[in-house]
């Protein structure tokens, strides 16, 4: 059965990720039943938290829909994290100098965010293919420089009036933040906007001579260009495609769940990203569930305080413990397959299935 | 049955009690008479509120105030406090707010504190979109129909300490210990809140220096701040490092603003080195424990007696949203039940300084100190204060500048 | 010390680097070891030095059996090995690399250490400076440092890889001194090499392997020409190409130069004439791919030009070229050229110009299963191109070669593959002659130069030496050429 293997690589991991958290729950004194009932209960067991995990999930979808092309690409751009970042200032500056109706703030907003994303994606994709500078270092340099910026623009021009702190600036005007429905906080056009980015990446990645080409380039640089593809040009519109993403994730992180600009306004979800596309094996139709289950995580984790004596940082150790065993059981398993699957240009860690599609 | 009579029993005793205790301490809080909102608590069920802490719970200064208060409600009334610490932005990347008070109203919290000037936007959105669920958002304005941006929301009051008077008293024992003149401010992010309280800080020190010491060089007063209410690493300044860099500078008294003691760290760690420097620690009254022998004492919040009124009040079903400004008990400035800011003194402060220090409370306890009397310069050199005249109360909370004679940027 | 390897294997994958190797060695000799690029040479000494293990075979040492798992257990044997590159680590100085290594527990006696190296430096006249940086050294130097070193621990074989390769004349005398003196103290010495003067001028006894195996064995002196037969294949029968009526000129190169980091091309020119054929000889690295390379636009030349049908192309990257009607195949069929990961669909879908942007993968998959069959291919249309062994690796390249090319380059066009696959391969390169392109192919085998080309050039390090008609040469004296040897065969 084709969809076995994919389906065990994702769960095998979580599985024993999960009985490792138990046993750390156990160590802690904690009830690891009531604690993770609690998680459940937490992320999807009313329609409020529902919302909150879809809110989580969206950005988390954007960012790493954004990195199946790069990695497609053969890119490691773990500069997302700046290009989310980047997406939520060009999106606060749009929302704070822009008025107009809720409708036209969406568009224009989100068009920030893609263009800035963009724009960030671009510069790591420039300092790589015309600097020869690695995009993992490029990447982690820039969100440095996307950090600074945000917390610069937050106690300087961007200020609120007489206060300089660096907790955030004024709330956007009401028409620019993404329209929800009562107390729900999620935004049914965010999850929309999330959802068509992953089918569109799905059928770039699987339908197009774009998408084919770009595998191509990402597997083997030199054949590559025996086939006559452009390949800087492939590489840098690799990194426009997923900047643009990552930015239109920072938009809906300002927009639709900070309303604001803070120093942080990624929450880390690049990061998040990178690591659902790993556990997604760069599968585009993978992205959906396992970022759900992260973002499930995220904000489930936030309701163990409030219930009982564990702190919330558990949810991040669930979530480095789930990594810890994606890799060791992606490592295993290439070991398994084989050295012969691990070619150079391919992202390493667990190797891209055999004629996968996006 | 016979459980839930005994419940109702012992409510009616605390009702009664809190109700003394409110009438005793009516002078310090401003109440507006308004309607009633419509939350009404079941009698026989004890109150669950919320408490939303912007730091760690035990971070011995701002947040472990705050949840102390929390813990003194659950003891005064058999209530259930659902509570959060940490969250802001950084520590909790995947929640708003607005959401982990909405949380806490889904899991039956009737009332909710917000406790940090940063909730200002989520405090707002949680109370609009939670009409009848009683919010305080504490250390705001909301609720000040005089104030400069007062909210629509008749669900979300305010409460505050007049720590400007903890803060004097504070800068008196810095301007009475200083051996070089120099005190600095460990500043956290700056707004009308820390200019007040920088400022209060300064006249102290100030009097002190100059009417007790008859000190007639100015004293050298600098302010730093670091951006935000605690160390984030990466976002804000360290502020391991601006105290050092303070007692590099030549200061000898650092009086902290912020919300975790590291001011108190940094000079006992130079202490230890044989340094002769002292600090003052801020918000919890056990801060100083961590190094009592150089600690000149804490000003610290007691938000105990007014979180208790209020939340007796939503027993009763007779919440209104007010902002209220409390006062110490002059009387008794460390009397948990009454008072609303406090002041303990350090091992670190002398004898004769202690009883100096006394004399200084007397006298603005009785009026005859008042430091925040005209004339005072903002320092841009524009008359803060004109001679003679007596802040307001606007004019104290909204501090547009630091004062003349403090050194450091005042936005 | 005696050296007997009996029947040495090594396999890498599908390919036999060595086959069946028998090869003894007596103590006290300078023993050569020549032949082709890939004949073996290397896989045999680093199985030898315990980099590789044999898949089967017996290393005798001494009449004993040893089995050395590791270059620190080759060492412990005294088996020593220089590298083409001394394996030397840069941020270290001299004496602590020779410290590397070195045997005993985690103590290290620097100052004895260091006396004994100043001794072995002045047995053999080396003039090395302990505490120099190892950076500032040249590479006769970094060799000098390294045999120091072996010796030191112990080293009774020593085996040295291609040891001439980028030093100096003087360095080269002296090493070759140092040599001879280890071998008059007993010391064998295995001395790989593909030039055959150094080998006629060190050493007393020869070993020629070909294709992973050894075609013989000969005392010195030997003939030079009967070296070269065995290095390269007993002359064959030549069956001369299909005369062919050339085209107009095609391709002009002027004054061409390429400066990569290891060798530079100066000056070259060629006219190549449509439906011409032309083979380039010369050891490998001499300058034919890079050559290839420039043509293609792949490398671009430092000076001169290039002309297709009278057009300027030098400077156009190799996409343009592609739509000008050249195109270039180099020899790793599967690091350039072919995708790992797609199949061969995906292959077609790539190499078609006119894919449109949504791909119809019905229609393709048709497409290229019929491509499949057509080219005898063995694999499917969903096959990965990994899954392919060399010759069907070569013959999807070749099916995915544009129609109505130009120009077709190609390195080793029928590396690695059997006769039925070779023949195939130039049974297509052939025909596409009819229709007036020129193939240009670099070779190292002489009878496909000989048969298949009309001109053959022969590199040497980065210039054509000679340039010759097929028909007018014969394998002994391409062997000669192609060994630098040009004057003597006159």
């Amino acid at each position: 059965m084709s969809w076995m293997r994919p389906l065990g690589r994702v769960l095998i991991p979580i599985v024993g990720a999960m009985a490792f958290a138990i046993l750390l729950l156990l160590l802690a004194g904690a009830n690891p039943f009531e604690a993770l009932g609690l998680l459940v209960e937490g992320s999807v067991g009313s329609a409020a938290n529902l919302s909150d995990t879809l809110t989580a999930w969206v950005t988390m979808v954007l960012a790493a829909a954004g990195l199946v092309v790069t990695f497609r690409a053969g890119l490691w751009n773990i500069g997302v994290e700046g290009q989310v970042i980047a997406g939520s200032i060009a999106a606060a500056f749009a929302a704070r100098t822009i008025e107009g109706p809720v409708a036209v703030m969406i568009i224009l907003t989100m068009l920030a965010g893609l263009i800035g994303g963009g724009l960030w994606g671009l510069l790591a994709g420039t300092l790589r293919v015309y600097g020869k500078v690695n995009e993992i270092f490029g990447g982690l340099g820039l969100t440095f420089v996307a950090t600074s910026l945000t917390t610069y623009l937050i106690i300087g021009p961007w200020k609120k009036a007489g206060v300089a702190s660096t907790g955030g600036t004024d709330p956007f005007p009401r028409d620019s933040w993404l329209p929800t429905i009562g107390t729900l906080r999620v935004s049914i056009v965010a999850v929309i906007v999330a959802a068509l980015a992953v089918v569109a990446v799905y059928f770039m990645m699987r339908g197009t001579r774009f998408g084919l080409r770009l595998k191509a380039v990402g597997q083997n640089l030199r054949s590559a260009v025996l086939f006559g593809i452009p390949n800087k040009r492939y590489l840098l519109l690799a990194f426009i495609i997923g900047g643009a993403l990552a930015g239109l994730a920072g938009t809906i992180r300002v927009t639709g769940f900070h309303h604001k600009l803070v120093p942080t306004p990624s929450g880390a979800h690049g990061y998040l990203g990178i690591l659902i596309v790993l556990l997604a094996g760069f599968q585009a139709k993978w992205i959906a569930p396992i970022a759900f289950f992260f973002a499930a995580i995220a904000v489930g984790a936030s309701q163990l305080p409030l219930q009982m004596e564990v702190d919330s940082s558990l949810g991040g150790i669930l979530r480095g413990v789930l990594v810890l065993f994606v890799l060791l059981f992606g490592g295993w398993q290439a070991r398994r397959a084989g050295a012969r699957l691990v070619a150079d240009a391919a992202p390493p860690v667990v190797p891209a299935t055999p004629g996968g599609e996006g | 049955m016979r459980k839930q009579s005994g419940v109702s029993m012992i409510l009616i005793v605390l009702l009664a009690f809190t109700l003394l205790a409110a009438a005793c301490g009516e002078d310090t809080s401003e109440t507006t008479a308004a309607p009633a909102t419509t939350t009404t608590a079941s009698s026989a069920e004890p109150l669950k509120f919320g408490m939303i802490l912007v730091g760690p719970q035990n971070d011995r200064g701002w947040s472990q105030a705050h949840f102390e208060a929390g813990q003194y409600l659950e003891e005064q009334l058999g209530a259930e406090m659902i509570v959060l610490d940490k969250v802001n932005s950084a520590d909790l990347p995947d929640k708003t707010v607005d959401q982990v008070a909405q949380d806490m109203i889904n899991r039956g919290a009737q009332l909710v504190f917000l406790t940090s000037d940063d909730m200002r936007d989520g405090a707002l959105l949680a109370a609009e979109l939670n009409p009848t669920v009683p919010m305080i958002w504490s250390s705001g304005d909301s609720a000040w129909a005089e104030g400069e941006a007062p909210a629509p929301f008749d669900n979300l009051g305010n409460i505050m300490g007049r720590m400007e008077f903890g803060k004097m008293i504070a800068g008196c024992a810095a301007g009475l210990t200083t051996q070089t003149g120099s005190i600095a401010y460990l500043g956290p992010l700056i707004n009308d809140e820390t200019r007040r309280l920088v400022n209060s800080a300064f006249l102290g020190a100030s009097y002190c220096w100059e009417n007790y010491r008859g000190e007639t060089t100015p004293l050298e007063f600098t302010v730093n701040w670091i951006g935000f209410w605690f160390n984030i690493p990466g976002f804000t300044l360290d502020p391991t490092q601006v105290a050092n860099g303070f007692l590099d500078a030549g200061a000898d008294v650092i009086i902290s603003g912020i919300d975790t003691t590291e001011a108190l760290d940094v000079a006992g760690q130079a202490a230890d080195a044989g340094e002769s420097v002292w600090a003052l620690p801020y918000d919890f009254d056990g801060a100083c424990e961590l190094k009592p022998e150089i600690c000149l004492g804490v000003p610290y919040f007691n938000w105990g007696p007014a979180y208790l009124e209020v939340a007796q009040s939503v027993i009763d079903g007779t919440f209104t949203a007010t902002w209220q400004w409390n006062g110490p008990d002059w009387t008794d400035l460390n009397n948990k039940e009454t008072t609303a800011i406090g002041f303990v003194k350090g091992d670190g402060l002398s004898a004769d300084n202690a009883s100096t220090l006394d004399q200084f409370i007397a006298g603005l306890a009785d009026g005859s100190i008042n430091p925040l009397v005209g004339p005072l310069n903002y320092q841009d050199g524009s008359t803060y204060l004109a001679d003679g005249e007596t802040a307001t109360d606007q004019q104290i909370w909204y501090t547009k500048q630091l004062l003349e004679g403090v050194t450091g940027p005042s936005e | 010390m005696s050296l007997e390897l009996r029947d040495i294997h090594k396999h890498f994958g599908p390919v036999r680097a060595n086959d069946g190797i028998n090869l003894t060695v007596e103590a006290g000799t300078m023993h050569g070891l020549l032949g082709e690029n890939g004949a073996g040479k290397s896989t045999l000494m680093k199985v030898l030095s315990g980099f590789h293990a044999p898949d089967s075979g017996e290393i005798i040492l001494d009449g004993k059996h040893i089995r050395a798992s590791s270059p620190q257990d080759a060492i412990g044997h005294g088996i020593g090995m220089l590298h083409q590159d001394p394996l030397v680590f840069l941020p270290f100085s001299v004496i602590d690399n020779f410290l590397l290594q070195s045997p005993g527990g985690l103590r290290l006696d620097r100052r004895s250490a260091r006396r004994e190296f100043e001794e072995v430096c002045e047995r053999f006249q080396f003039s090395l400076d302990p505490s120099a940086s190892t950076r500032s050294l040249t590479v006769g130097e970094r060799q000098q440092l390294e045999i120091a070193r072996l010796l030191w621990l112990g080293a009774r074989v020593l085996i040295l890889d291609e040891p001439t390769t980028g030093i100096s004349a003087p360095q080269r005398v002296k090493l070759f001194a140092t040599l001879r003196a280890l071998a008059e103290e007993g010391m064998s010495v295995i001395f790989v090499s593909h030039k055959l003067e150094e080998v006629e001028e060190l050493c007393q006894r020869v070993t020629v392997m070909r294709q992973g195996k050894v075609v013989g064995h000969a005392e010195m002196p030997t003939p030079a020409s009967q070296l070269v037969e065995m290095m390269f294949g007993a002359p064959v029968e030549v069956e001369a190409a299909q005369p062919i009526e050339l085209g107009d000129p095609l391709l002009r190169v002027k004054d061409l130069s390429v400066e990569e980091r290891l060798l530079s091309i100066e000056a070259l020119s060629l006219d190549v004439r449509g439906g011409e054929v032309i083979g380039l000889a010369g050891l490998g690295g001499s300058g034919q791919n890079t050559f290839m390379r420039a043509v293609a636009g792949l490398v671009s030349p430092a000076g001169g030009e290039i002309t297709l049908d009278g057009k300027q192309i030098a400077g156009l990257p190799y996409r343009d070229l592609l739509d000008v009607g050249i195109q270039y195949l180099p020899a790793g069929r599967l690091e350039e050229g072919l995708v790992q990961g797609l199949s061969i669909t995906e292959h077609f879908v790539l190499s078609d110009p006119d894919t449109p942007f949504f791909v119809d993968w019905d229609a393709a998959a048709e497409h290229a299963a019929r491509a499949v069959t057509a080219n005898f291919i063995k694999g499917r249309a969903d096959s990965n191109a990994e899954e392919l062994s060399g010759g069907n690796m070569q013959r999807l390249l070749l099916a995915m070669l544009r129609p109505g090319l130009r120009l077709l380059m190609m390195e080793h066009p029928t590396r690695g593959l059997d006769i039925e696959s070779a023949n195939w391969v130039w049974s297509q390169l052939l025909s596409r002659r009819e229709d007036g392109t020129a193939i240009i192919f670099a070779s190292v085998d002489l009878d496909e130069l000989l048969r298949y080309s009309n001109r053959i050039l022969v590199f040497f390090s980065g210039r054509v030496i000679s340039e010759v008609n097929a028909s007018d040469t014969d394998v002994e004296e391409l062997g000669f050429l192609i060994g630098g040897k040009v004057r003597e065969q006159q």
